[in-house]
């Protein structure tokens, strides 16, 4: 699997993200978890971008913009 | 919050957000082409703020990696860790077991060959140095 695949998230910016958060700083996140981690998020961002995408079409419109992605946004986080 | 992060981060949470808007970005440009939309600059910026909460506590794993790892008595996230995130859509699991999958046929094509190289060590020729034993060296 490629570190960064066309258009996917780098290995060491996913796992900086996770350890932003990571309150106790000694969890780390291995290899093949940032890996995977980036995987899902590139999955979850085309996801998000697909429907909203979606919802524009049905609206007839050809510019997507944050009302429609505010429509999916719901379903998309109870999906996820 | 500029500036007060704590010592152990190497980057602000700034530049991380940047990063992730980044790639954001040429993720959205993929759809707009596959689906022949456009993305207004809002849009994708409100898709990136999303992706980078959904890193925190709120979101995908944040505490949940933290809860599971304490349970097992770990201090190591896992993809097992990562794979339970992704429980909720068949589809979704499947498609990341897969990926699991990809990325574990790869680390054992490697670990053969290191340890092919490491068993030329054990034979008869007990050298000091660690070298590539070609014969065994065959994928």
């Amino acid at each position: 699997m490629e570190e960064r695949g066309a258009g996917g998230f780098r290995k060491d910016t996913v796992d900086r993200l996770l350890r932003l958060h990571f309150r106790d700083a000694r969890t780390r996140v291995n290899a093949d978890a940032q890996l995977l981690m980036a995987e899902l998020l590139k999955v979850f961002v085309r996801e998000a971008a697909a429907r909203a995408a979606r919802q524009a079409q049905a609206e007839d419109l050809e510019k997507v913009d944050t009302e429609q992605l505010e429509k999916v946004l719901p379903q998309l986080l109870l999906d996820f | 919050e500029a500036g007060v992060s704590p010592p152990a981060l190497p980057r602000s949470p700034q530049r991380l957000k940047a990063a992730v808007h980044y790639t954001v970005g040429c993720l959205c440009r993929e759809v707009e082409e596959d689906k022949d939309v456009q993305f207004s600059k809002q849009s994708i910026a409100a898709i990136a703020e999303i992706t980078f909460r959904q890193c925190g506590t709120a979101g995908l794993p944040g505490e949940c990696f933290l809860v599971l790892c304490r349970h097992a008595k770990r201090t190591t996230v896992t993809t097992e860790d990562v794979k339970l995130l992704a429980r909720r859509s068949n589809s979704l699991l499947k498609y990341i077991t897969q990926k699991s999958e990809e990325l574990a046929s790869s680390n054992t094509e490697k670990k053969k060959k290191k340890s092919s190289a490491a068993k030329g060590e054990r034979t008869e020729d007990q050298e000091a140095d660690v070298t590539e034993n070609e014969d065994s060296n065959m994928a």
